[in-house]
């Protein structure tokens, strides 16, 4: 493999903060009066392709959809171009890879948005059809893994060609510094349940790190003989954040690098497992109790991109039941948003987590090192993305706090930076299938890793997650559209 | 972080990693700090239980 990461102008991280930024920022100058994103491509539910899709502002109603989806991929493809040159990656292959990725993500939302997939019961009727599958044009994401997986693990030849533009890290941290204005607006219009929602994200750093971390690396040291250099990564990507978290803390005791390596294949894998079922166990028996689900979501679901993305669907089969069960339409936002909070929360402290087991590992375990422990480690670690989500969300926040009455435009503004969160998820969820390579799981030796992931995940991961989600969530909902 | 670009490649085979992986006991410290962690994150959440309590719950 080429090595890229000596001569990056750029991480990865602040790549996402810039193309998040970006995006906001033109999203915003709506509240101005310009109309910079009006022509993005929007999916509706459909029956008629001729009207499948739309440019998101009435402004450009009169530019065919097809038109404005080519506009919009050109737009995307020209930003991601910008951002492959300063990741220093193959800018001819990176423009093949991205085009492939952008078609068949966008193909599976548009398959998604079917209304026999989509459509809910209210809006049968309208579609002139007698069944439907309830699930929201989010379904799209849920198409999008399937055909990434189809790929990553049946068509290998294509999914090496799409190499260069299968990173579903960049898509996700752009999403998600997005997302903050979109969170913003929502905090804005609900502050005390916004307030409620942030303390949530305070006990999920608690469980994460201090409940979950523990008894991970105890259950892989005592009972399956790990030795350290196993046992703390693992325990990172199991109870934490993934794969950064078990990179950090890697590096943070000094492991070969292998191991993390190792490790996070395994945690990719599996949070897709949990992204496949979690959502729909939340539907099955959390649809009276949607901020409960989303809370579970983002303390269960490991990676940023399975999280953030399993309350995504979460939201779509929850609030499609509640409409169809119970005749209530919740806002969108809030129950993704609740899980979007506690990942981010647990991702602000990874570096303090790495730099906390630096120190102990280097003070107390194998103190031989003498290798002293620098604070500004913790800054390195720091995921950087999160800066981009705070800045968005504290702005979106600020204008609705002091200009209430600028709240409605903010909103509209937020609903165009929207469409390209959608864009980011779908091909965070088409990346991810690809990357979740099951073959890995027939690999020789796994079976020990896996089954410690197993065992912690179903024997009390899943659980605590829940309960947590149950004590601050139950009977808290979100507001009604 | 980078999910897809692992030196496969070039990357050992994991059942050879963990036949070669030595067996280190529980040190007395890593007993102190799971120990120690679990107890302070359950006295934490406790107390955040009881300040949503009385925060959100009113």
């Amino acid at each position: 493999m080429k090595k890229t990461t000596e001569v990056k102008l750029l991480t990865e991280d602040w790549l996402a903060v810039c193309l998040g930024l970006f995006l906001f920022a033109l999203s915003l100058a709506s509240i101005f009066g310009v109309d910079a994103l009006g022509w993005a491509v929007t999916t509706s539910v459909w029956t008629n392709p001729a009207k499948m899709l739309v440019p998101t502002s009435k402004m450009y109603a009169a530019v065919a959809g097809y038109v404005s989806l080519l506009i919009t991929y050109v737009f995307l493809l020209v930003l991601m171009s910008l951002g492959a040159v300063l990741l220093r990656l193959n800018l001819w292959r990176f423009i093949k890879a991205f085009t492939a990725v952008f078609c068949l993500g966008y193909l599976s939302w548009i398959l998604g948005s079917w209304a026999y997939i989509a459509a809910t019961p209210d809006k049968r009727a309208s579609f002139h059809i007698g069944w439907s599958l309830n699930l929201t044009n989010e379904a799209g994401y849920i198409v999008a893994l399937i055909v990434g997986l189809i790929v990553g693990n049946f068509l290998p030849v294509l999914a090496a060609r799409m190499k260069e533009a299968i990173r579903p890290e960049l898509y996700i941290k752009t999403a998600i510094v997005i997302l903050g204005g979109f969170l913003g607006v929502t905090a804005a219009e609900q502050l005390g349940l916004a307030t409620a929602v942030m303390f949530s994200g305070l006990c999920a750093i608690i469980v994460a790190y201090l409940i979950y971390w523990a008894l991970v690396y105890y259950v892989a040291r005592r009972y399956f003989k790990f030795s350290r250099e196993w046992a703390a990564p693992l325990a990172s990507g199991i109870s934490i954040c993934g794969v950064s978290a078990a990179i950090a803390t890697g590096s943070a005791i000094r492991a070969r690098p292998v191991v993390p390596v190792m490790v996070s294949s395994l945690v990719v894998i599996f949070a897709v497992m949990e992204l496949l079922f979690l959502p729909f166990m939340a539907q099955t028996f959390l649809a009276h109790q949607p901020m409960v689900a989303g809370a579970w979501m983002g303390l269960a679901v490991k990676t940023d991109g399975a999280a953030v993305t399993s309350g995504a669907v979460a939201e779509s089969l929850i609030r499609a039941k509640a409409l169809a069960d119970f005749g209530i339409r919740y806002k969108p936002g809030w129950i993704m948003g609740v899980t979007t909070t506690v990942k981010v929360f647990i991702d602000v402290f990874i570096g303090i987590w790495a730099f906390v087991l630096a120190w102990i590992w280097s003070a107390k375990i194998d103190p031989k090192r003498g290798e002293k422990v620098k604070a500004v480690e913790i800054w390195q670690r720091f995921p950087k993305f999160v800066l981009g989500y705070i800045a968005t969300f504290a702005i979106i926040l600020a204008i609705g706090l002091l200009a209430p009455a600028q709240v409605a435009k903010a909103k509209a503004a937020m609903a165009q930076a929207n469409v390209f969160r959608g864009i980011f998820f779908v091909m965070t969820f088409f990346t991810i299938g690809v990357v979740s390579d099951f073959r890995k799981l027939w690999q020789e030796g796994i079976g020990r890793l896996a089954l410690v992931y197993i065992l912690c995940l179903f024997g009390f991961i899943i659980w605590v997650g829940l309960a947590i989600s149950w004590i601050f969530f139950h009977g808290v909902m979100p507001p009604v559209a | 972080m980078d999910t897809t670009h692992s030196a496969e490649a070039t990357q050992p085979k994991l059942s050879e990693e963990l036949e070669k992986m030595p067996y280190e006991p529980l040190l007395p410290i890593e007993k102190k700090l799971i120990l120690w962690s679990v107890l302070l994150g359950l006295f934490l959440l406790g107390a955040l239980v009881l300040l949503n309590q009385a925060l959100f719950r009113t």
